[in-house]
């Protein structure tokens, strides 16, 4: 076993968040860090971040990962024009539990009702539970591990904690970690058997750029630790912005949240801010995110 | 790392059962039990039936039973899981399977730090399928494998579930050998499950071209893949005087970024060069392989091209067996990748490699490789490979070695 590489890739270290983007459609930066200063677009008009090809067919939680991936990258509006040089060897991380429900659902009424033949073979991809993270690695050339993470609503954290291990095993060098949840009628209507009371389920995605240090190209100052999961509730965590039920989607907005108020100097004083996520039912995880002494030019997210 | 348990179910029963059958060359396809064969355009699965499912749990049970293990495992087991015994959910099956691999390994979650990493293709989008198709109750926290885990082993330190396609399960042991390379876990159980959903058949039906009765890896006249049910775990634990099953020589997983259903060569051979690096041994070094082997049109010729490539410089009388599971018992998904370890490693135990069910002429693109056809082939392998790719151009090749029964 390589033991001098699992020396210099201690448990603790932190790994650095090279980028980051919030895509919750209708919300702002103003409303929630890391999103556009206009209204993140909804699935329906991914084409204005991504381009026009290569969307025909994908669920709308596909097309917000896309989104936030795409603006995370800090890459213009459009397809791309060039092979990211960063690409190659690249993990892709991404949480999401809800986003195929709804193509699930409507295959099985179609096929009961009118046979199989009614349906579409375009959806085909969409009846693997990994679609969106394969259409991420597609798009963007990422060849490196590609995970999707399905494990409630711990599944935001679940995913940086799974890129962490990536990375400190040393399987790839960068991780793109996205979480995404739609709000289809057959999403919402599951989101209502969880425990409590968790409000209505909104559609949105995050997406974080993380890496050891050096591995992206911009250099934030923003750096993530260790994920620990607690098993009673810890609490709110401070100045979570409460912008609707993410579900498993909700640790990965707030980290891109979190790194973008601490990047944008809107707490001078603060230091760092703890992220949270989880329920009764799958137990929390929290992971703090901190900001270098000295601030440095702010990350992709602009 | 060093596979100190194992358990695993089939169509057929458990890993004795199931490779009596690959031995026999036995196909376990049957008329599906769900959903109507008219309306799927899919007529045969591999599922799993009352007796063999029932004879399973009497079996772990037993195993838990010779343990002695103290605590969850013990008294959960034979405790039915899931929203009821009609509902179908796999996680049933992974749960027994979990408790089988823990009581091999002798394992105590109480007592050690044991992490538990699922993978699956089709989480259990059964049970969301019921709930919105048949008004069957559900809860949110069903549809992944957390209480699934913790009803039979309620001290695990966590519990993750992958929805990684076809190489769910392979990935699931290259993050468990992660974990302990790194000391975050003295233990980890890596296990992967899945059962039939009428969604995934509809697909199945829909793009594929016949209702073929029986799965044909490599075979020139094969009629496209068809579904297996099941559930595989093992637990991992680093080297030690302790028995081993086989050791974990090296995990490669990696993205084609190509296609989202169709498989990329180039993406598939650089999965295997990365698993060889990673295990630390030459192409010429591997005796046996365990193909993917899925019968459909893409995948076959794909990976046989690119095992052709992966051998090209080892000698005709130096190539390794090459064998295949999925025509015995179907393409089990999330469970594919680590039964296919585990018939490996029985295999290098045995002495004996099964033949490929279902194959009796090979295509074109396979014909430099040395497939095992029609009777089992006696040999002792030490190394083997182990595919395993899914939607989306998710790879994962396992490197295992042979530990002396």
């Amino acid at each position: 076993m390589p033991e001098t590489r699992t020396q210099d890739r201690a448990a603790d270290q932190p790994l650095s968040v090279a980028g980051w983007a919030t895509h919750v459609p209708g919300l702002t930066a103003a409303d929630l860090p890391g999103s556009p200063v206009e209204p993140a677009c909804g699935p329906d008009d991914a084409k204005d971040v991504l381009g026009r090809k290569g969307l025909l067919g994908k669920e709308p939680s596909t097309r917000l990962a896309l989104c936030a991936t795409h603006r995370a990258l800090g890459l213009p509006p459009g397809k791309l024009t060039e092979p990211l040089p960063y690409a190659p060897g690249t993990a892709v991380v991404v949480a999401s539990n809800l986003g195929n429900v709804e193509t699930v659902s409507t295959v099985l009424d179609d096929m009961r009702s009118r046979g199989g033949n009614v349906v579409s073979p375009l959806d085909a991809p969409n009846a693997s539970s990994n679609v969106i993270a394969s259409s991420i690695a597609i798009r963007y050339g990422f060849t490196g591990p590609n995970l999707a993470v399905c494990s409630g609503a711990t599944a935001g954290l679940d995913a940086v904690r799974l890129a962490r291990v990536l990375l400190l095993a040393g399987r790839a060098e960068r991780a793109v970690v996205v979480g995404v949840e739609p709000a289809d009628p057959v999403a919402r209507a599951l989101a209502a058997l969880r425990p409590g009371d968790p409000g209505e389920l909104i559609a949105g995605a995050g997406c974080v750029l993380l890496g050891r240090p050096g591995a992206w190209p911009t250099d934030t100052g923003i750096t993530v630790g260790p994920v620990t999961r607690h098993t009673s509730d810890p609490g709110p965590a401070d100045g979570q912005p409460a912008v609707g039920e993410l579900y498993g989607a909700a640790g990965v907005v707030h980290l891109a949240a979190a790194a973008a108020r601490l990047a944008g100097g809107a707490d001078d004083d603060a230091a760092g801010l703890t992220v949270r996520c989880g329920d009764a039912d799958d137990a929390w995880l929290t992971v703090d995110v901190t900001r270098a002494g000295a601030r440095r030019e702010a990350g992709a997210a602009a | 790392m060093a596979i100190t348990g194992s358990s695993m179910v089939s169509c057929h029963g458990d890993l004795d059962a199931t490779f009596d059958a690959l031995l026999a060359g036995r196909s376990g396809a049957s008329p599906l039990r769900a959903g109507d064969p008219a309306k799927l355009n899919v007529t045969h699965g591999y599922g799993i039936d009352d007796a063999t499912e029932r004879a399973y749990r009497a079996s772990v049970a037993e195993a838990v039973s010779a343990s002695g293990a103290a605590g969850g495992a013990a008294v959960a087991v034979g405790v039915p899981y899931g929203v009821g015994e009609d509902v179908r959910l796999s996680g049933r099956w992974l749960a027994q399977a979990v408790a089988g691999a823990l009581a091999e390994a002798g394992v105590d979650p109480d007592t050690s730090r044991v992490a538990v990493i699922v993978g699956t293709g089709l989480r259990e989008l059964r049970a969301v399928e019921q709930w919105h198709g048949d008004d069957a109750a559900l809860r949110l926290a069903q549809t992944h494998f957390n209480e699934a885990v913790r009803s039979v082993a309620p001290g695990v330190t966590e519990v993750h579930t992958l929805a990684n396609a076809c190489a769910a399960s392979g990935y699931a042991l290259a993050l468990a050998a992660d974990l302990l390379e790194l000391g975050e876990a003295d233990a980890v159980v890596a296990a992967g499950c899945d059962t039939l959903t009428e969604s995934m058949l509809t697909m199945i039906g829909r793009v594929g071209t016949t209702t073929a009765e029986t799965v044909r890896p490599f075979d020139t006249d094969r009629d496209g893949v068809l579904l297996g049910e099941g559930a595989a775990a093992v637990v991992l634990e680093l080297p030690s005087d302790k028995p081993a099953f086989g050791l974990v020589r090296g995990v490669g997983i990696g993205c084609d970024a190509f296609h989202e259903t169709a498989p990329d060569p180039g993406g598939v051979l650089a999965t295997m060069r990365e698993a060889h690096q990673r295990a630390g041994i030459e192409p010429g070094e591997v005796d046996l392989v365990v193909a993917h082997g899925t019968s459909t049109a893409l995948n076959d010729p794909t990976e046989a091209t690119a095992l052709t490539e992966l051998f090209a410089d080892v000698a005709p009388a130096d190539a390794p067996a090459v064998t295949g599971i999925k025509g015995a018992i179907g393409h089990t998904s999330g469970g594919a990748a680590l039964m296919s370890v585990l018939v490996a490693c029985q295999a290098m135990r045995k002495g004996t490699v099964p033949p490929v069910t279902g194959l009796r002429t090979a295509i074109p693109e396979a014909e430099k490789l040395a497939l095992v056809i029609g009777e089992p082939l006696a040999a002792r392998p030490r190394i083997a490979q182990i595919n395993a790719f899914g939607f989306g151009g998710v790879n994962a090749v396992t490197i295992v070695e042979a530990v002396d029964a």
